[in-house]
Protein backbone atom coordinates (compact mmCIF):
# COMPACT_ATOMS: atom_id res chain seq x y z
CA UNK A 1 0.00 0.00 0.00
CA UNK A 2 2.35 2.98 -1.80
CA UNK A 3 1.57 6.39 -2.05
CA UNK A 4 2.95 6.87 -5.38
CA UNK A 5 3.09 10.47 -7.14
CA UNK A 6 1.16 9.00 -10.26
CA UNK A 7 -0.03 5.89 -12.16
CA UNK A 8 2.58 6.21 -14.80
CA UNK A 9 5.12 6.43 -11.33
CA UNK A 10 3.32 2.99 -10.39
CA UNK A 11 4.19 1.24 -13.99
CA UNK A 12 7.72 2.66 -14.19
CA UNK A 13 8.29 0.85 -10.50
CA UNK A 14 7.87 -2.61 -12.07
CA UNK A 15 4.99 -3.41 -9.40
CA UNK A 16 2.37 -5.08 -10.19
CA UNK A 17 -0.97 -4.11 -11.88
CA UNK A 18 -3.14 -4.39 -8.38
CA UNK A 19 -5.16 -1.66 -7.76
CA UNK A 20 -5.64 1.98 -6.81
CA UNK A 21 -7.77 4.62 -5.15
CA UNK A 22 -7.41 8.26 -4.66
CA UNK A 23 -6.11 10.00 -1.62
CA UNK A 24 -9.13 10.66 -0.46
CA UNK A 25 -10.19 6.79 -0.60
CA UNK A 26 -7.16 6.36 1.80
CA UNK A 27 -8.14 8.89 4.27
CA UNK A 28 -12.18 7.74 4.61
CA UNK A 29 -10.82 3.68 4.73
CA UNK A 30 -8.33 5.08 7.57
CA UNK A 31 -10.33 6.89 9.57
CA UNK A 32 -13.52 4.36 9.59
CA UNK A 33 -11.18 1.59 10.10
CA UNK A 34 -9.00 3.32 13.00
CA UNK A 35 -10.85 6.03 14.51
CA UNK A 36 -12.00 4.10 17.23
CA UNK A 37 -9.21 1.48 17.36
CA UNK A 38 -7.80 2.61 20.97
CA UNK A 39 -11.76 1.83 22.69
CA UNK A 40 -11.32 -0.45 24.96
CA UNK A 41 -14.55 -1.96 23.26
CA UNK A 42 -13.04 -2.01 20.29
CA UNK A 43 -13.93 -5.25 18.07
CA UNK A 44 -12.36 -6.75 15.12
CA UNK A 45 -14.67 -6.29 11.97
CA UNK A 46 -15.92 -9.55 10.78
CA UNK A 47 -14.63 -10.21 6.75
CA UNK A 48 -18.62 -9.28 5.70
CA UNK A 49 -18.23 -5.99 7.52
CA UNK A 50 -15.04 -5.22 6.22
CA UNK A 51 -15.71 -6.06 2.58
CA UNK A 52 -19.01 -3.35 3.09
CA UNK A 53 -16.29 -0.51 4.29
CA UNK A 54 -14.81 -1.42 1.31
CA UNK A 55 -17.95 -1.34 -0.95
CA UNK A 56 -19.11 1.49 0.46
CA UNK A 57 -16.09 3.98 -0.59
CA UNK A 58 -16.03 2.29 -4.24
CA UNK A 59 -13.45 -0.44 -3.50
CA UNK A 60 -15.28 -3.33 -5.18
CA UNK A 61 -14.36 -6.39 -7.37
CA UNK A 62 -12.47 -9.34 -6.59
CA UNK A 63 -9.21 -7.59 -5.62
CA UNK A 64 -11.28 -6.46 -2.06
CA UNK A 65 -12.95 -9.72 -1.36
CA UNK A 66 -11.04 -11.34 2.00
CA UNK A 67 -11.97 -14.56 0.66
CA UNK A 68 -11.01 -15.36 -2.93
CA UNK A 69 -9.41 -18.24 -5.10
CA UNK A 70 -5.93 -17.93 -4.99
CA UNK A 71 -5.33 -16.06 -8.39
CA UNK A 72 -4.32 -12.40 -8.94
CA UNK A 73 -7.76 -10.65 -9.98
CA UNK A 74 -7.55 -8.17 -12.92
CA UNK A 75 -6.82 -4.14 -11.65
CA UNK A 76 -9.71 -2.50 -10.19
CA UNK A 77 -10.42 0.62 -9.19
CA UNK A 78 -9.64 4.45 -10.42
CA UNK A 79 -7.65 5.32 -13.56
CA UNK A 80 -4.17 4.09 -12.88
CA UNK A 81 -3.00 6.68 -15.57
CA UNK A 82 -4.44 9.47 -13.42
CA UNK B 1 0.66 5.98 22.10
CA UNK B 2 1.40 8.46 24.57
CA UNK B 3 5.04 7.64 24.72
CA UNK B 4 5.49 6.55 21.22
CA UNK B 5 7.53 3.64 22.61
CA UNK B 6 5.82 -0.06 22.50
CA UNK B 7 6.14 -2.00 25.24
CA UNK B 8 8.09 -5.60 24.59
CA UNK B 9 6.70 -8.73 26.74
CA UNK B 10 8.43 -7.87 29.70
CA UNK B 11 7.77 -4.60 29.97
CA UNK B 12 3.46 -5.56 29.65
CA UNK B 13 4.07 -8.28 31.89
CA UNK B 14 5.65 -5.91 34.41
CA UNK B 15 2.61 -2.97 33.82
CA UNK B 16 -0.09 -5.25 34.31
CA UNK B 17 1.43 -7.39 36.75
CA UNK B 18 1.25 -10.69 35.20
CA UNK B 19 4.76 -13.01 34.60
CA UNK B 20 6.67 -12.84 31.39
CA UNK B 21 4.94 -16.24 30.10
CA UNK B 22 1.40 -14.89 30.53
CA UNK B 23 2.43 -11.81 28.31
CA UNK B 24 4.66 -13.78 25.73
CA UNK B 25 1.56 -16.36 25.58
CA UNK B 26 -0.54 -12.96 25.06
CA UNK B 27 1.50 -11.81 22.42
CA UNK B 28 1.12 -14.69 20.55
CA UNK B 29 -2.08 -14.90 20.42
CA UNK B 30 -2.18 -11.38 19.46
CA UNK B 31 0.06 -12.58 16.69
CA UNK B 32 -1.43 -15.53 15.56
CA UNK B 33 -5.69 -13.74 15.86
CA UNK B 34 -3.80 -11.46 13.26
CA UNK B 35 -4.12 -8.17 16.06
CA UNK B 36 -0.90 -7.28 16.27
CA UNK B 37 2.10 -8.65 14.00
CA UNK B 38 5.22 -9.83 16.18
CA UNK B 39 8.93 -9.15 15.48
CA UNK B 40 9.54 -12.59 13.07
CA UNK B 41 12.92 -12.82 15.06
CA UNK B 42 11.71 -12.08 18.34
CA UNK B 43 7.95 -12.89 19.89
CA UNK B 44 8.74 -10.99 22.98
CA UNK B 45 8.30 -7.71 20.35
CA UNK B 46 5.91 -6.09 18.35
CA UNK B 47 6.64 -5.68 15.05
CA UNK B 48 3.21 -3.74 14.11
CA UNK B 49 0.80 -2.68 16.65
CA UNK B 50 -1.65 -1.36 13.84
CA UNK B 51 -2.10 1.32 12.80
CA UNK B 52 1.74 1.91 14.44
CA UNK B 53 5.37 0.14 13.19
CA UNK B 54 7.70 -0.15 15.89
CA UNK B 55 10.36 0.14 13.38
CA UNK B 56 11.04 3.54 11.43
CA UNK B 57 9.08 3.16 7.57
CA UNK B 58 9.07 5.71 5.14
CA UNK B 59 5.57 6.85 6.68
CA UNK B 60 6.14 9.39 8.73
CA UNK B 61 3.69 10.59 10.97
CA UNK B 62 3.05 14.27 12.56
CA UNK B 63 0.61 14.29 14.69
CA UNK B 64 0.19 17.27 18.42
CA UNK B 65 3.88 17.51 17.89
CA UNK B 66 4.66 13.61 18.11
CA UNK B 67 6.21 11.60 15.66
CA UNK B 68 5.25 7.94 14.38
CA UNK B 69 5.51 5.66 11.33
CA UNK B 70 2.53 3.85 9.84
CA UNK B 71 3.01 0.66 8.12
CA UNK B 72 1.73 1.96 5.09
CA UNK B 73 -0.38 5.07 3.82
CA UNK B 74 -3.43 3.63 5.03
CA UNK B 75 -1.62 3.07 8.63
CA UNK B 76 -0.51 6.15 8.42
CA UNK B 77 -3.64 8.29 7.76
CA UNK B 78 -5.14 5.57 10.34
CA UNK B 79 -2.62 6.56 12.89
CA UNK B 80 -4.14 10.34 12.08
CA UNK B 81 -7.63 9.16 12.59
CA UNK B 82 -6.65 7.56 16.22
CA UNK B 83 -4.80 10.64 17.50
CA UNK B 84 -7.71 12.68 17.19
CA UNK B 85 -8.11 13.60 13.68
CA UNK B 86 -5.42 16.43 12.74
CA UNK B 87 -1.79 15.68 11.09
CA UNK B 88 0.28 14.76 8.66
CA UNK B 89 2.07 12.09 6.88
CA UNK B 90 5.13 12.35 4.40
CA UNK B 91 6.60 9.75 2.17
CA UNK B 92 7.92 9.41 -0.95
CA UNK B 93 7.56 8.22 -4.28
CA UNK B 94 8.48 5.11 -4.56
CA UNK B 95 9.89 5.69 -7.93
CA UNK B 96 10.95 8.77 -8.32
CA UNK B 97 11.80 9.39 -4.76
CA UNK B 98 9.78 12.70 -4.40
CA UNK B 99 8.18 13.77 -1.04
CA UNK B 100 4.40 12.87 -0.89
CA UNK B 101 2.61 15.15 2.07
CA UNK B 102 -1.03 14.62 3.08
CA UNK B 103 -2.80 16.80 5.24
CA UNK B 104 -5.50 16.02 7.81
CA UNK B 105 -6.92 19.08 9.86
CA UNK B 106 -10.71 18.18 11.87
CA UNK B 107 -10.80 14.94 9.96
CA UNK B 108 -10.72 16.48 6.41
CA UNK B 109 -8.00 15.68 4.07
CA UNK B 110 -6.98 19.33 3.19
CA UNK B 111 -3.92 18.61 1.20
CA UNK B 112 -3.50 15.31 -0.86
CA UNK B 113 -0.72 14.42 -3.57
CA UNK B 114 -0.20 10.94 -5.66
CA UNK B 115 -2.22 7.88 -5.77
CA UNK B 116 -2.41 4.81 -3.59
CA UNK B 117 -1.22 1.92 -5.12
CA UNK B 118 -1.69 -1.54 -3.56
CA UNK B 119 -0.03 -4.45 -5.01
CA UNK B 120 -1.40 -7.70 -3.30
CA UNK B 121 -5.06 -8.67 -3.63
CA UNK B 122 -7.27 -8.49 -0.12
CA UNK B 123 -7.37 -12.15 0.03
CA UNK B 124 -3.78 -12.21 0.52
CA UNK B 125 -2.73 -9.60 2.60
CA UNK B 126 -1.65 -11.66 5.57
CA UNK B 127 0.00 -13.99 3.40
CA UNK B 128 3.20 -11.91 4.28
CA UNK B 129 1.71 -8.93 6.19
CA UNK B 130 5.33 -7.28 6.62
CA UNK B 131 5.58 -7.10 2.81
CA UNK B 132 2.10 -6.34 1.85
Amino acid sequence: MLLFRSGEHVERSGKPAGAFMTAGQAWRLADIWYRDRADPNWQRRTVEEAEDVFANLGLVGDFWKLRRPPTMPAATGMDPKR
Amino acid sequence: MNTTAVPSAPETAASLRISDEQAVEAYRQLGEGHVYVLEPTDPTRFRMANPFSTVPTAYKVEVSGKSYYGNCVWDGLGIVSLMGGTGQLKTHCPDCGETLTLVVSDRALVHEEGVVHFSIPAAHWWDDIIYT
